[in-house]
């Protein structure tokens, strides 16, 4: 399988470039001498605005001239001039060929990050006018990422934005975080494209639920709909009193992304293509056949008598080998655009196929965006933007223990054939006289399927008046329609002696979303003050709906609720449905002074029908202020050295109102919901049976964060080096939690609880400090080379809950197994357990060893072979915890054992471009996070004799290896596999997370075969990781994205190393 | 545009930001779910809800472990195969307050009472907003039956224990400290429950529905399990005389446990009311999966005998005891009508004329050799409607699961008689006695004694989570005496336990005591707080 791949990707290799040779040769045309060439032309800004004073000088000579008012220029080239140079001081020099008509140049800044234009939110600053924690990056960062999102992309570029991928499976799965964790809840930042919020939050897909699994981390953010190379920059702003103008939706913060627009007068087309293969690099080191065979015989009472010589045996199936294969990327991407006169319009369309690592996965999306902008009158602007995204995804079941694909890959019997000598799927196996029925991982993910389809529909469209120069009123509607289908399916096939039923669970949802906004800008400069003055409303109101039928026994497979069983008991539907708006006020002032002292003030209101009548308003104020050092009089002297130095400081209030998953809706009521299908005594004269959803809480309000913050822009060697430091202190109050305690209420959070009444719980602190360093080592004209360094670090801290007791918990595989345990004072999703203290080995051990749990000493309970665990502390007689040991072992010796939140993360990263080739070097990274490897758990638990283990086992304790290192295989003492420390792990990485080498036409060459632009690259993703970490991959990120399981291993969907080569040409 | 326009403009967009939403534009009320301020004006509306109490959705964490786990797999009726801890632990006493099933079983119990308490002050709620009490009253003695059942169940599985009859209100209050009462305490407080349930329930109502009748049904056990011999056979007198209820024939003896056409029969005091359906999952009985053979595993049903009977069990029965047939399958047991069927073509051949229990034919071709050489038959329905059984979905059946038997109350009645007592040979006691005895086929007995009565209730209830209850209340020493007795291993495998005074009750799990650190306290009085 993997060398037809492999070859299906040396064709496209090949086919790839011949096609450039063609169009290199095929298309070349002479250039005819001539005497002396006048050239004339025009330079613009970005803005598309004419450029005075723009040098022009044919290249390799002293001729030049520069452009006049109206940014025109006439010049008198010899005829051997080949090349003019275009340059404006702050911006990048352009080299253009000679020609004969008259020729347009677009100059654009030059990136130093200072000079940038920022989006604020309802309004853009230059980057030297920031007031607040904000951070960018343009499109020329991420241009090498091959990945599906855009949030993929951020990794590691962005200070203070932490991303992870949840799940390498194709088209799913990023934890995208700004500063820490900010809620208990979602903490998706809110995206705002073109202005435009998008609060949809990462949706999982559950179709798995219906079937008997679990959920996976398949969820997908909002950001997956948009085709990476729509996007000009993005701005994440990241303290409160960037993202109080966002009110009760900025607390996880924004991701502001500002997309593409058509600039150049003369029409342009793009094209951006690439072709990749992805494998997963890593195996567990599970036992083979004849491993098993001994490991076996070892300790079951009646062996397998094919099992009598192992010698005789040979590998058997490598289950992991059978589940892996070799994945592809395909994407091709197409933009116009062009920006003439009083009309400028971007318009692209792309495809994007990728199949992943795990059978049965992968990922298809296509998405057309159309911009467009219009002056209709010299007092009026018009614009629209409209996107359509169609995506396709089949999930892999993965991350979920104990049906997930790689779990039961490596639990999986190696005598087992993965298909029958029929033809059939292997399956079955018998130990000690009964037949297990266990599952084959490639039949399930070849015959189950878990298939996301959405058609999502969004843009807006808005009409600014101008009233004065100085004042616009600017109207805007924006909209989302979305269709999500969900099928999730087994079709009936038999493994092993098993007929499987087929069963298909079909849900269709509809859901819209709309916008209307209206706000007025003023922005007066008077002398040496600049008042800046923003106002507006917004109303906003969203809507979901959703229908789903269940049917099994499927006429020949047909995957359709048509097909099946007519037995009316066997079918199920399901409906449901839910609403939610809001309406907002909202006001800011910006005032600068000599543009040395700045200061920001801005105010929202918002009112949610997620709260009830005592609570419905909340109020967001921010308030930031900035002082530019270097434009003091007194700094001129240094100026040499450093030559922009600003310090900031900022304070304010944002809002969430993320709810619980399961939460009522509205939240604040009690109601009487229900059951989806029959249940007790079904249906009373009429009324379905049903039940208590949520219990009254009139008092329910915003989770409130309050954010302070302290930053220093720098840049030194005239910006040859950018600094940006920003230290932060984040507190989230009143926390949307459902106000659950011991499981003895009777009520809790689960899916399956009567549910406990949501309450404004807890207190949680983050602070930490972001920090970015860019430098230019080398700037030549034909040599650059870049280095940009970011490093992030944040500690979280529960201050409270509900009271000192209370606690947040994380448990796996079936409830009860509780890996993560957080009381106040402790990082979120800290890890809990006993702490491993050896194994008793001999007779002495065991009676000097002490009680565990209660039991006997004797080979049922505590024996030779067994785990000891440290006393570290007792209880005194009211049930306090006294801190010091009591001379045996039980749940007082549990403690916290590694926290899955890294002490700081960091990327760095090296551009170099000599002549026309250019090289990037990404590296990523994270330290200090522990992880807990429950595959680990799984893998050494030895209690269970007919499921695979690691080949760690067959050193474990037997009377003949009282030395080994693992404990004894025993069925009746579960305490050798407590949750404790000896399966704790350090999760620290670095990672080669890009390479790529580019190579440039040189313009001449491009310009004669009517291209304005053409590169091709090779590109490495994930190269290599530098790690302790024994299992597939350290980047494990959190369970259905949430914040309680966070880096626990269940089988974790691997981030696969990634060989891409592409071709980006423009027209 | 001229100025004057512009300026009327912005009047203009001004007004309409002012007025832009309507006053209820935030204000919005549930697309899916009706409220309490509207909903229970009628009883059919109340009894809608009440009936949730009877499904498997607040009971489905006792039914899927606490029942066998603890009322079979510790009693010794039940073997939890060998290959996995996580079950073992109950066959040889290795739970502890780190075993994750102690926390599934002890969450399961106190499902059930939050749930009742939060329904129970739902209807409290809505008379104070004017419901009507007639119709609010008798759905909450419904809610108060529940609680006495499940806080017997937690006293005695759990001995000291908190008590909780607001969970709304604890939980939005935040004080989580609650103490451990007093075993007494607890079966006290189940004993009160029931009284105001029995007070409060109607003489009579549909099948399935409890009443004052099976309120004292579970009275008189409760006065039993404290040696209040008097109320106890007075309370199951009155069951007794009240005619509501008899034993089924002998001939449907079995069917009782492997057909739903026998939902609430006449012997049927208080069932789990099941419905045949994945959806709300719960909803549906999923014994059947846990217990029966894997030979019997087909497309329509799910089969993975978790729950095996013992060595000791299957060595207890009297010759000729028709009951037997009807509790375990055994080599040679037979059922014509399913017809099982797998991929297998021997497999086919070997089931064509009906399922067959054989522990000599290769298991992967039909047979069934596991470690005990049985399986449970209680509750195990068989392979679906296309094989010859009734109708399965998966891991579910339509079977009502019955908690409390008229058989139940006649072995109470007789105990109670004997009143702690060596022996007895009140006619009375010996009639509900040998009613029970005789319809199994066994010859009657003319003088009982309690090992007479505890070895009749093994067999008639077994595999239905009663067993434990019977050997703790005789007291440690009784237990010890009888547990290590007990050949808890397999085929060729004895295996004997010790059993210590511990081990008569669960422990608290871990978790719980993290949150509450008053549960590692000494238990204080519920009554005299």
């Amino acid at each position: 399988m993997n060398i037809q791949t492999n070859s299906v990707m040396q064709k496209k290799i090949l086919k790839t470039i011949a096609l450039i040779g063609v169009v290199v040769f095929g298309f070349s045309v002479h250039v005819f001498a001539q005497q002396n060439i006048t050239v004339k032309g025009t330079v613009y800004n970005e803005n598309n605005a004419t450029l005075p004073g723009a040098t022009i000088s044919v290249k390799g000579t002293t001729i030049g001239t520069t452009t006049d008012l109206d940014g025109k220029f006439t010049l008198l080239v010899p005829a051997t001039a080949k090349t003019i140079v275009v340059s404006f001081i702050g911006m990048e020099p352009q080299e253009v060929p000679v020609t004969s008509g008259p020729i347009i140049v677009n100059l654009t800044t030059t990136a130093t990050a200072l000079s940038e234009v920022v989006v604020i939110g309802y309004g853009t600053v230059r980057k030297n006018q920031v007031t607040t924690s904000i951070s960018s990056v343009s499109q020329k960062d991420l241009k090498n990422l091959r990945v599906t999102g855009v949030d993929q992309a951020l990794q590691g570029k962005l200070a203070g934005v932490s991303v992870t991928n949840n799940s390498g499976q194709p088209g799913g799965g990023v934890a995208l975080r700004v500063r820490g964790l900010t809620s208990i809840n979602s903490n998706d930042p809110l995206i705002v494209i073109d202005g435009v919020p998008f609060t949809s939050n990462t949706v999982s897909s559950s179709g798995y639920d219906g079937l008997g699994g679990g959920r996976g981390q398949t969820g997908n953010s909002f950001l997956a709909n948009i085709n990476p190379n729509d996007i000009e920059s993005i701005d994440v702003l990241k303290d409160a009193s960037a993202q109080a103008i966002y009110g009760s939706q900025g607390a996880n913060g924004v991701i502001m992304i500002t997309t593409k627009k058509g600039k150049s007068p003369e029409g342009k087309v793009s094209y951006d293509g690439y072709y990749g293969t992805a494998q997963i690099t890593r195996r567990l080191d599970v036992m083979n056949l004849r491993q098993f065979a001994e490991y076996q015989n070892a300790v079951v009472t009646n062996p397998s008598t094919e099992f009598m010589d192992p010698s005789l045996l040979g590998a058997g199936t490598n289950w992991q080998d059978a589940i892996f294969r070799t994945g592809y990327t395909k994407s091709h991407s197409l933009s116009f655009s062009s920006g003439k006169d009083k009309t400028s319009y971007f318009a692209s369309a792309s495809y994007f196929d990728q199949s992943g690592c795990i059978e049965g996965s992968d990922y298809k999306r296509y998405t057309t965006r159309f911009n467009l902008d219009h002056t209709v009158k010299n007092w009026l602007n018009f614009g629209l933007s409209a996107n359509i995204v169609r995506s396709i995804q089949n999930v892999a079941l993965a991350d979920n223990a104990p049906s997930g694909t790689i779990w039961l890959a490596c639990i999986q019997n190696p005598l087992i054939p993965v298909t029958n000598s029929d033809g059939t799927w292997g399956g079955g196996v018998t130990v000690n006289g009964v037949t297990y029925a266990q599952d084959n991982p490639v039949a399930d993910s070849k015959s189950r399927g878990n298939e996301v389809i959405q058609n999502n529909i969004f843009g807006n469209m808005y009409a600014e008046i101008k009233f004065l120069k100085e004042l616009t009123l600017k109207n805007e509607v924006s909209y989302t329609l979305g269709t999500r289908n969900n099928t999730a399916y087994q079709l009936g096939v038999n493994v092993g002696p098993r007929i499987l039923q087929s069963t298909l669970i079909d849900t269709r949802n509809n859901s819209y979303y709309y916008a209307l906004r209206n706000y007025m800008n003023y922005n007066k400069n008077i002398g040496k003050h600049y008042i800046g003055l923003t106002a507006g409303h917004e109303a906003q109101y969203s809507y979901w709906e959703q229908i789903s039928g269940k049917k099994v026994d499927l006429t020949n497979n047909i995957l359709d609720l048509s097909a099946g069983s007519t037995v009316q008991t066997t079918w199920e539907l399901n409906g449901g449905k839910g609403d939610w708006s809001m309406e907002s006020y909202f006001v800011r002032g910006n005032y600068i002074y000599d543009n040395r002292y700045s200061l920001s003030v801005s105010y929202r209101a918002d009112a949610s029908s997620n709260f009830g009548p005592n609570n419905k308003w909340g109020y967001f104020p921010g308030v930031s202020l900035g002082w530019t050092i270097t434009n003091e009089k007194f700094f001129e002297p240094v100026k040499k050295t450093i030559s922009y130095m600003k310090i900031r400081l900022g304070y304010g209030g944002v809002g969430n109102q993320n709810l619980p998953n399961g939460a009522p809706n509205p939240p604040y009521t009690a109601l009487v919901s229900i059951w989806p299908g029959p249940a007790g005594f079904g249906s009373i004269n009429g009324q379905a049976t049903n039940y208590l959803a949520g219990i009254a809480n009139p008092d329910l309000s915003w989770e409130k964060v309050i954010t302070s913050n302290a930053g220093i822009d720098m840049s030194f060697l005239k910006n040859r080096i950018e600094l940006t430091l920003d230290v932060y202190k984040k507190t989230t109050t009143k926390m949307l939690l459902f106000s659950t305690g011991p499981t003895f209420l009777g009520i809790g959070s689960s899916w399956n609880d009567l549910k406990a009444p949501i309450g404004n719980i807890g207190q949680m602190t983050n602070k930490g400090f972001d920090l970015s360093i860019t430098t230019q080592n080398i700037v030549k004209e034909d040599f650059n080379w870049t280095t940009s360094l970011i490093f992030s670090h944040y500690a979280n801290t529960l201050d409270k809950l509900l009271n000192e007791s209370s606690s947040l918990t994380g448990s796996v595989y079936y409830a009860g197994n509780n890996i993560t345990y957080t009381a106040p004072g402790h990082p979120l999703g800290s890890f809990y357990g006993l702490i491993y203290d050896g194994i008793i080995r001999t007779q002495a051990d065991l009676d000097a060893s002490l009680p565990q749990f209660g039991y006997p000493k004797d080979e049922t309970h505590t024996w030779l072979g067994d785990v000891k665990y440290k006393d570290i502390n007792g209880k005194d007689a009211n049930g306090k915890l006294t801190g010091t040991p009591d001379g045996k072992i039980d749940e007082a010796d549990m403690t916290y054992i590694g926290s899955p939140i890294p002490k700081f993360t960091f990327g760095f990263t090296n551009t170099l471009s000599y002549k026309n080739f250019d090289v990037s070097l990404f590296l990523q990274g994270s330290y200090g996070a522990k992880i807990y490897n429950f595959m680990k758990w799984q893998l050494e638990k030895m209690d269970n004799n007919s499921l695979n283990q690691l080949t760690s086992v067959l050193d474990r304790y037997t009377a003949e290896n009282i030395n080994g290192s693992l404990p004894r295989y025993t069925t009746t003492n579960s305490n050798n596999s407590f949750i404790s420390d000896r399966y704790v792990e350090d999760g620290s990485y670095m990672r080669i997370q890009n390479f790529t080498i580019g190579y440039r036409l040189p313009v001449k060459i491009a310009q004669r075969i009517k291209m304005a632009n053409l590169r091709v690259y090779l590109s490495a993703q994930n190269l290599y990781t530098f790690t302790k970490y024994s299992g597939y991959d350290p980047e494990i990120g959190s369970y259905d994205n949430g914040i309680l399981l966070m880096n626990v291993d269940q089988g974790h969907y691997p981030n696969p190393r990634t060989i891409t080569m592409g071709v980006n040409v423009e027209f | 545009m001229k100025m004057k326009n512009k300026i009327i403009y912005v009047f203009i967009m001004l007004a309409i930001i002012g007025v832009s939403c309507k006053k209820d534009f935030t204000e919005r009320t549930s697309l899916t779910s009706t409220s309490i301020d509207n909903y229970y004006n009628t009883a059919d509306e109340v009894r809608a809800t009440t009936s949730t109490l009877y499904s498997g959705l607040p009971w489905a964490g006792f039914m899927s472990r606490g029942l066998d786990d603890i009322g079979d797999v510790m009693s010794g009726n039940s073997h939890s195969y060998e290959g996995n801890g996580d079950y073992r632990a109950f066959v040889v006493f290795s739970q502890s307050a780190a075993t994750p099933l102690v926390s599934y079983c002890w969450t399961a119990y106190y499902k059930v009472g939050g749930w009742a308490a939060s329904f129970l002050q739902a209807f409290e709620l809505k008379k104070t907003l004017g419901g009507d009490a007639v119709i609010l009253d008798p759905a909450i003695a419904e809610c108060r039956f529940m609680l006495g059942v499940t806080y017997f169940y937690i006293g005695r599985t759990f001995g000291a224990a908190p008590i909780i009859d607001d969970p709304g209100k604890v939980a939005l209050g935040g004080n989580y400290n609650i103490p451990r009462y007093f075993k007494e305490d607890i079966l006290r407080y189940a004993i009160e429950q029931m009284t105001l349930a029995e007070a409060g329930l109607p003489d009579s109502d549909v099948p399935g529905r409890v009443t004052k009748t099976a309120a004292r049904a579970y009275l008189a056990k409760m006065f039993l399990y404290n040696q209040d011999y008097t109320n106890a056979a007075a309370k199951a007198l009155e069951v007794i005389n009240s005619g509501k209820y008899d034993l089924v024939p002998t001939e449907q003896y079995a069917t009782m446990f492997n057909s739903s056409s026998m939902n609430n029969n006449i012997e049927s005091i208080f069932a789990i009311q099941y419905q045949l359906t994945g959806n709300p999952w719960g909803a549906g009985n999923q014994l059947q999966c846990d217990r029966g053979p894997s030979n019997l595993n087909t497309s329509e049903s799910s089969m993975w005998e978790l729950f095996r009977p013992s060595l000791d069990f299957k060595a207890a029965w009297e010759p000729n005891d028709l009951r037997r047939p009807a509790t375990i399958m055994e080599q040679g047991w037979t059922m014509p009508a399913w017809k099982p069927k797998t991929a297998d073509a021997d497999y086919n051949a070997f089931m064509a004329n009906g399922y067959k229990y054989d522990t000599i034919q290769a298991t992967d071709k039909g047979g069934e050799k596991n470690a005990t050489r049985s399986n449970i038959a209680k509750y195990v329905v068989g392979p679906g409607a296309a094989f010859g059984g009734e109708q399965v979905i998966a891991m579910n059946t339509g079977q009502n699961f019955m908690m409390m038997r008229y058989a139940d109350v006649l072995l109470i009645y007789a105990e109670a008689i004997l009143a702690g007592n060596g022996s007895t040979s009140d006619a009375a006691a010996l009639d509900a006695y040998n009613r029970v005895r005789t319809r199994a086929g066994l010859a009657a007995k003319l003088s009982i004694t309690l090992n007479d009565i505890m070895h009749e209730r093994r067999m008639e209830f077994a595999f239905e989570g009663d067993y434990w209850y019977d050997i703790q209340r005789q007291g440690f020493a009784k237990a010890k005496q009888i547990i290590e007795a007990q050949n808890r291993g397999e085929v060729g495998t004895p295996l004997y336990v010790t059993f210590s005074e511990n081990n008569m009750y669960l422990p608290i799990p871990a978790t719980e005591l993290l949150q509450d650190p008053e549960l590692a306290k000494d238990p204080v009085s519920y009554y005299n707080k």
